[in-house]
């Protein structure tokens, strides 16, 4: 499913060179439920970041779903992270004068589908993690735990291969946590949708199918 | 996504209103001036209805020990003769001070059974009026000598005051005004643009001098040939001093009355073209500037809507367009402000003046925040999503 190979990213500026990635090589199968861990720089959100298409490695090739992305132009990457992958962020990201559903709307706006389309389509991600009841809230009237739920509504609304999450429960009370991390289990056992995690939590990373360590910019496990 | 930019834009309408008011007040200064631009355009482009080319004037006093009109008549006969013997001279006619670019005005009332016209330029002037202004008849006919002995006063109008009082009815054979005020239209003429190449010439009529009215016209206007030269003003200059003893004399050309009568219009405008240069010139800092902190303060918004699958090119477009869709609330704010004066007859412009202006000044404004945003909106596009998200 995602194939990183010989991953390298550095970070320049004009008088420090920092490797964030050094060599990292990962094959992600197709239904697995990843966790990434590591000490706070040791590179596992650039690694994501890399594995979502937002950042570009160094060196290194990333193949996900057979096909290299390297060469993708702008448009292409954009057309492949709307259409392959859902991005669940530890800061919700969700846009404050925007409610609820519309914010779940947003990856189907970028897609040619009809506006009646998109809201039942939103409205089914906030029924499945359980939120129908606040489509016309704005994200500042709900709670963290709430939020957090809003993101992943969006990141699955356009029903995506791959979900990347980085530390989804980060900024969660272990109850809402637990909550958070119950919803991604079940996307990949009923819906297998392959799941990459970044956590610093051993207890979530505990729960996903296989765990990869990163210490200063290196696979360690 | 329109829909959804509305909805968003609604939403921060707290926050765009900084960006609003400016564009709010960058459109009213953007109106007037091109309400005046365009008014004076219009009117550049008006015939003139004369030609100014060639033309001298002479202002005279009369003597102080002439009293009596027939001293006065045989003492301007005199001048009559100089001018007629002077192969330069063209043509000559006497007139009231009101000649055009003179910055002097006689007005009356044009009545006409119960429909009267008010402000109508009165310009006294004699038979040979047409050939030293060469202006254009459309009906009718000019003033003889022999005009001038008639009981009822011969009249020309222009042609838009006969459109005016009359519509579609012939002018020609027309009486006008009440008893001694009683007067004959007996041609028409185009319009004459005598207060500048950019102001309008405004309603006038012509009437004839009699022989004895010549002691308060005050001007005589001679057309001369193209080869009269400085030297030949001199000459005649002095031989009509010599002739108007006792008479304060002052020659000058038509030609450089005119271009001083167009700086009276021209330099205020061009002074206050400045001004909302300058203010424009700050506003669009202001507009730019607004927009690049807009845009800074949504960087997480920006990264994010790149990760879920907008492109650099999409990011950029709904960032112009949201800014466009924001001038477009302002300047209905705008229109409505501007639609006023039309309506209002402010400044007594016609309403094609402003109308042209509004549209004018949107084009304007609409390019402005448009320029204004392509930099920003292209800056944040570049910016590579993942850092976008970081910066939020």
């Amino acid at each position: 499913m995602i194939e990183l190979k010989n991953i390298e990213k550095v970070y320049r500026t004009d008088t420090v060179e920092t490797l964030a990635i050094n060599g990292i090589s990962l094959h992600i199968a197709k239904g697995e439920f990843l966790s990434i861990m590591g000490p706070s720089g040791c590179g596992k959100s650039t690694l994501l970041n890399i594995m979502g298409l937002l950042d570009q490695p160094s060196s290194g090739t990333i193949v996900v779903d057979t096909q290299n992305t390297n060469a993708f132009s702008d448009k292409e990457l954009a057309g492949f992270r709307n259409k392959k992958l859902g991005f669940i962020f530890q800061s919700y990201h969700l846009i404050n004068d925007l409610q609820v559903l519309d914010n779940v709307e947003l990856p189907l706006l970028y897609r040619n589908i009809s506006s009646s389309e998109r809201r039942e389509l939103a409205a089914a991600a906030l029924e499945k993690v359980g939120l129908s009841n606040r489509m016309s809230h704005f994200p500042t009237q709900l709670s963290g735990g709430q939020r957090q739920r809003v993101a992943i509504a969006r990141a699955i609304v356009g029903r995506p291969e791959i979900i990347l999450a980085d530390e989804p429960t980060g900024n969660l009370d272990s109850a809402m946590g637990n909550e958070i991390m119950d919803i991604l289990l079940r996307l990949n056992e009923v819906d297998g949708t392959t799941i990459v995690m970044v956590t610093h939590d051993e207890h979530m990373a505990k729960k996903t199918h296989r765990l990869v360590r990163l210490f200063d910019g290196s696979q360690v496990q | 996504m329109f829909k959804h930019l509305i909805k968003l834009i609604w939403n921060r309408r707290k926050k765009n209103s900084l960006f609003l008011a400016e564009i709010v007040v960058s459109f009213m200064v953007i109106f007037i001036l091109s309400s005046f631009l365009t008014f004076y355009y219009q009117n550049y482009r008006k015939a003139l209805g004369f030609n100014y080319e060639n033309i001298w004037v002479l202002r005279y006093s009369n003597p102080p020990e002439l009293k009596e009109t027939d001293s006065l008549v045989r003492y301007y006969d005199q001048v009559r003769n100089i001018l007629k013997s002077t192969p330069q001279v063209k043509s000559y006619t006497f007139s009231g001070s009101n000649y055009p670019y003179s910055n002097s005005m006689s007005t009356s009332n044009l009545d006409y059974k119960d429909k009267s016209i008010n402000n109508v330029n009165v310009y006294n002037i004699e038979s040979d009026y047409p050939k030293v202004m060469e202006t254009e008849l459309v009906a009718g006919r000019w003033f003889t000598p022999e005009d001038s002995l008639n009981k009822r006063k011969p009249m020309l109008i222009t042609k838009t005051l006969s459109q005016e009082m009359f519509g579609a009815d012939n002018p020609i054979g027309k009486i006008t005004g009440k008893a001694e005020r009683e007067a004959e239209i007996i041609g028409v003429i185009n319009d004459i643009k005598s207060d500048g190449d950019y102001l309008p010439g405004g309603n006038s009529m012509f009437r004839q001098l009699k022989p004895g009215d010549v002691k308060w016209a005050g001007q005589i206007l001679m057309r001369v040939s193209p080869d009269a030269d400085a030297a030949f003003e001199s000459k005649l200059y002095n031989l009509l001093a010599n002739t108007m003893k006792g008479s304060s004399i002052e020659l000058s050309h038509l030609s450089d009355i005119r271009i001083s009568r167009n700086r009276q219009t021209t330099t205020p405008m061009l002074i206050f073209t400045v001004i909302a240069s300058f203010l424009v010139f700050n506003v669009s800092l202001g507009l730019f500037g607004v927009l690049w902190y807009n845009i800074n303060q949504r960087k997480g918004e920006i990264g994010l809507r790149r990760a879920i699958g907008a492109s650099a090119f999409n990011v950029n477009k709904q960032l112009i367009t949201e800014a466009l869709i924001l001038t477009t609330f302002s300047l209905l704010i705008g229109v409505f402000f501007a639609i006023q004066f039309p309506l209002l007859k402010v400044f007594n412009l016609e309403s094609s003046v402003y109308f042209i202006a509004i549209f004018i000044s949107c084009i304007f404004i609409y390019l402005l925040v448009f320029l204004c945003a392509l930099y920003p909106g292209k800056q944040a596009a570049a910016i590579m999503p993942a850092m976008a998200l970081h910066e939020e």
